[in-house]
């Protein structure tokens, strides 16, 4: 199976973040990591090659720091990566991201692209699904469990409640993989080195550009929230405290 | 029951050939390997027909990214990065040139300003940098050059010739990853790699955990002074502007410590009113209450640093300790098949608190001596012994020479180390004697019966620290900026030999000290009805900021610091 697997850049997860001085984005001076369900996504992908055979291609967009996310994929063991590289990448919406991710792939072939659940920084979920409906290929999200089978795939979703539902699908098609559906392995030494001699083909803006459009999602604002503490003295009888406080965490709370 | 990290035994591991292999991708590493790749780029124009491959060059890291373990406060002296790299400073991140500085003597309330800035704190032409990102972009440099500086690894042991005496360095054992709390292989194990190299070039920073292994093994310092050790305790700040100007330096001497504690502080101011602000206390102090976090917290609330830092952010925090035993416990710096260099060997000029400008020097220089331990195809003693007349040679041993008798003045207190220190300034370091002999640090820590309970005249420095939220804050938010993260099932890596000792003498004669000197919360002593004195050692390993107090100071010699699982760690982004 020939995959492919869409990856992010995102802020580090305890990195402390500070506003923009336009209130619409963070200060690009933080460590980035890996968006944690890409690399269960690519953890999938690998496991699938080795057990069916074939071809793992990551892809990502952003400025050229994001080309460590491909480094680290490479080293896991992808065979190649495409680096959608410019800053202005950063800043599409994940429609336009979709479009300019079909647009760098249009001259090949998958059977499979995989997309982390959704990103840990914007949270869209959009992105693979938007994908699929550009490709006309059917898609599932909140993927758990892969297996192929002579029809297509046969998948395993996660629902609400320890709820699980079990699709049947053709392929190609593009899964947007749940964190935990696997354990991740770690680089070796001899993959890190490797990953130096393997291809990683850069895309330019220019080159994509007619397939991207005006945004249709934009952030207005972005704002710390307001951290603040109200304490409050109930008095009276103990009889009375109780009832006024029962009142206050049914009502006011809402926790009862 | 604690189960400490150790490499697994009856594992194959895989094996890959090296011709040097560094260790520690910090100023030291960064520069040995950026200086290696210069020479080898030199030869290959010169003698096109005997090539020197870069190819199986590496440099071991330990940080998930370059930089990420790098603290310091940090002032650069160029000297060292002009002879590395002419015109660095157009393209390197420096924040600010220093062009005022100030020391000043604190009382409880008062200060009192030196008229003149002693000699070795002059810094102008010096600046200041985050020593992160300074570190980054001399990573960038060198993975520019084709050497592979591989993250997230760290080197969990030597390796030793099997032929002959053994007795040669013939390679690094990298960190076992996929290892349980219980020294178990999880599904996702991968064995630690040997690295087979010809030249090992340890460059691992403060209380190198490999340099440690190899100076017990051949008892390397049995001529050396004991080395010594401060810990820096680091808080970035913003400020409110004008609160100090880009490239001002301030130092302290004086409160919160008193005359029985060696230390000072820093204020350096850097760009977009960022402020870098220390305290290092000497690791030889008499209270085992005492807690370095607390000092700092103590410093902040003068009210001459308080007054800076009013309305201001506390943004990052972090904490390191610093060798500053000077020349007189340099271990020897090389032999068959290694070399030490940076803070790993003790390159810290003490008077000046510089190492960095050394730290780089070092590393260059034993690139130099690494390049012709390749050509010739020896890395013997007798070849890599060249470092060390190198650095004899070179302007390191003039810089420390002049100090070397520096801190063992300070042996004493405060008073007879003014004094000592005066007089080495008129005699060319030498002073008294020639060499000033010195005790180890945790030599000095005093029994709690032999203190006052109270504390006395240190009360204010012994722990913990409560902290206000704003100006001071207690440990564990403290730890919270540091960013430290490590993966979680894992056995400790703070290895403690006996644990009998910490439950049932070190309660009871120290007081458990680790719970204070630690920067992180890492030791605790919680409640243990079996135990004697009701109390149990715990640890939280993933507190960890890789400072290595607990190995340098506990009064039993017992901790032993090992890397835990490679890519943990403090985030020090910025710092």
């Amino acid at each position: 199976m020939k995959i492919l697997v869409c990856m992010k850049q995102v802020p580090q997860k305890d990195a402390p973040l500070k506003l923009n001085e336009s209130g619409t984005w963070i200060r690009e001076d933080v460590s980035y990591e890996v968006n944690e369900p890409d690399a269960f996504a690519l953890e999938e992908s690998l496991r699938q090659k080795e057990k069916h055979g074939g071809e793992v291609v990551v892809i990502t967009s952003g400025p050229a720091r994001a080309q460590q996310v491909l480094r680290e994929a490479l080293a896991k063991g992808a065979d190649r990566a495409i680096h959608l590289e410019d800053n202005a990448f950063v800043g599409l919406d994940a429609f336009n991201t979709a479009r300019a991710f079909a647009a760098a792939i249009k001259d090949e072939q998958f059977d499979l692209i995989f997309t982390g659940l959704q990103s840990d920084d914007y949270g869209y979920a959009q992105t693979g699904v938007v994908l699929a409906e550009l490709l006309g290929w059917p898609h599932a999200t909140i993927i758990m469990h892969i297996e192929k089978n002579d029809a297509g795939i046969r998948v395993k979703r996660e629902l609400e409640a320890g709820y699980f539902q079990y699709v049947d699908m053709p392929l190609p098609a593009v899964l947007t993989i749940q964190s935990g559906i696997n354990k991740l392995r770690y680089a070796t030494l001899i993959g890190i080195k490797q990953a130096k001699n393997k291809p990683l083909r850069k895309v330019t803006l220019a080159e994509v550009q007619s397939a991207i459009g005006a945004n249709l999602q934009k952030i207005e604002r972005l704002y710390v929230p307001q951290k603040t503490k109200n304490t409050e003295f109930l008095e009276g009888p103990p009889a009375e405290v109780a009832k006024k406080l029962v009142d206050k965490l049914r009502n006011e709370v809402r926790v009862l | 029951m604690l189960i400490f990290r150790k490499p697994l035994e009856n594992v194959e591991r895989p094996q890959m050939p090296a011709d040097v292999v560094i260790v520690g991708g910090g100023p030291a590493g960064m520069a040995c390997a950026l200086r290696l790749s210069q020479l080898i780029d030199q030869h290959n124009v010169a003698q096109p027909d005997a090539p020197l491959s870069k190819e199986n060059i590496y440099v071991l890291e330990k940080a998930r990214e370059v930089g990420q373990h790098c603290l310091s406060g940090a002032l650069l002296d160029p000297r060292s990065m002009r002879e590395l790299l002419p015109g660095f400073e157009k393209e390197a991140p420096l924040d600010a040139e220093v062009t005022k500085e100030s020391v000043y003597f604190l009382t409880e309330k008062g200060k009192l300003k030196f008229p003149v800035t002693p000699p070795p704190l002059r810094d102008h032409g010096n600046y200041v940098i985050s020593i992160n990102r300074f570190v980054k972009w001399l990573g960038s440099k060198v993975e520019e050059t084709g050497i592979t500086v591989f993250t997230g690894f760290a080197g969990s042991e030597l390796l030793y010739g099997l032929d002959g005496d053994g007795n040669r360095v013939t390679g690094v054992r990298t960190d076992d990853k996929g290892v349980d709390k219980e020294n178990q292989q999880k599904s996702n194990f991968e064995p630690g790699y040997d690295l087979q190299a010809k030249v090992v070039i340890l460059a691992e920073g403060t209380r190198g955990s490999l340099t440690k292994q190899l100076i017990s093994k051949f008892d390397l310092t049995r001529n050396s002074n004991p080395q010594t050790w401060g810990q820096g305790v680091k808080e970035l700040w913003e400020v409110p502007s004008g609160r100090v100007a880009p490239g001002e330096v301030i130092y302290t001497m004086g409160w919160p410590l008193t005359s029985k504690e060696y230390g000072g502080a820093w204020i350096y101011g850097s760009k977009d009113n960022v402020v870098s602000l220390g305290f290092v206390t000497g690791l030889d102090y008499p209270d085992p209450r005492l807690d370095p976090q607390k000092v700092l917290q103590d410093f902040k609330q003068h009210p001459f640093v308080a007054k800076l830092l009013e309305g201001g952010k506390m943004i990052r925090y972090g904490a390191k300790s610093l060798p500053y035993g000077g020349w007189w416990a340099l271990p020897p710096l090389a032999g068959d098949g290694w070399m030490i260099v940076g803070d790993s060997a003790g390159f810290l000029n003490s008077a000046r608190l510089k190492g960095i400008h050394l730290a780089i020097k070092s590393g260059m220089l034993a690139a130099e001596t690494a390049f012709e331990a390749l050509k010739k195809d020896d890395s013997s003693a007798a070849t890599l012994g060249a470092f060390q007349k190198n650095v004899e040679a070179s302007w390191i041993k003039d810089e420390l020479w002049k100090v070397r008798n520096m801190h063992q003045g300070f042996e004493h207190g405060f008073y007879a180390g003014m004094f000592h220190t005066g007089l080495q300034m008129f005699t060319g370091g030498r002073g008294l004697h020639n060499r000033y002999p010195s005790k180890a640090g945790y030599e000095h820590m005093k029994k709690l019966a032999e203190l006052p309970p109270d504390g006395g005249g240190e009360a204010h420095l012994l722990g913990p620290a409560k902290g206000d939220g704003k100006l001071t804050f207690d440990k564990l938010t403290d730890l919270y900026h540091s960013g430290t993260k490590h993966e979680e099932d894992q056995p400790a890596h703070l290895v403690i030999r006996d644990t009998d000792i910490c439950n049932t003498r070190c309660v009871k004669e120290f007081g458990s000290p680790c719970q204070n000197f630690c920067p992180a919360n890492v030791y605790e002593m919680v409640e243990d009805t079996t135990q004697l004195n009701g109390k149990r050692i715990s640890l939280n390993p993933s507190n960890c900021v890789h400072c290595k107090t607990c190995d340098i100071i506990d009064p039993y010699q017992i901790i032993t610091w090992v890397p835990p699982e490679g890519g943990g760690g403090p985030n020090y982004d910025g710092m």
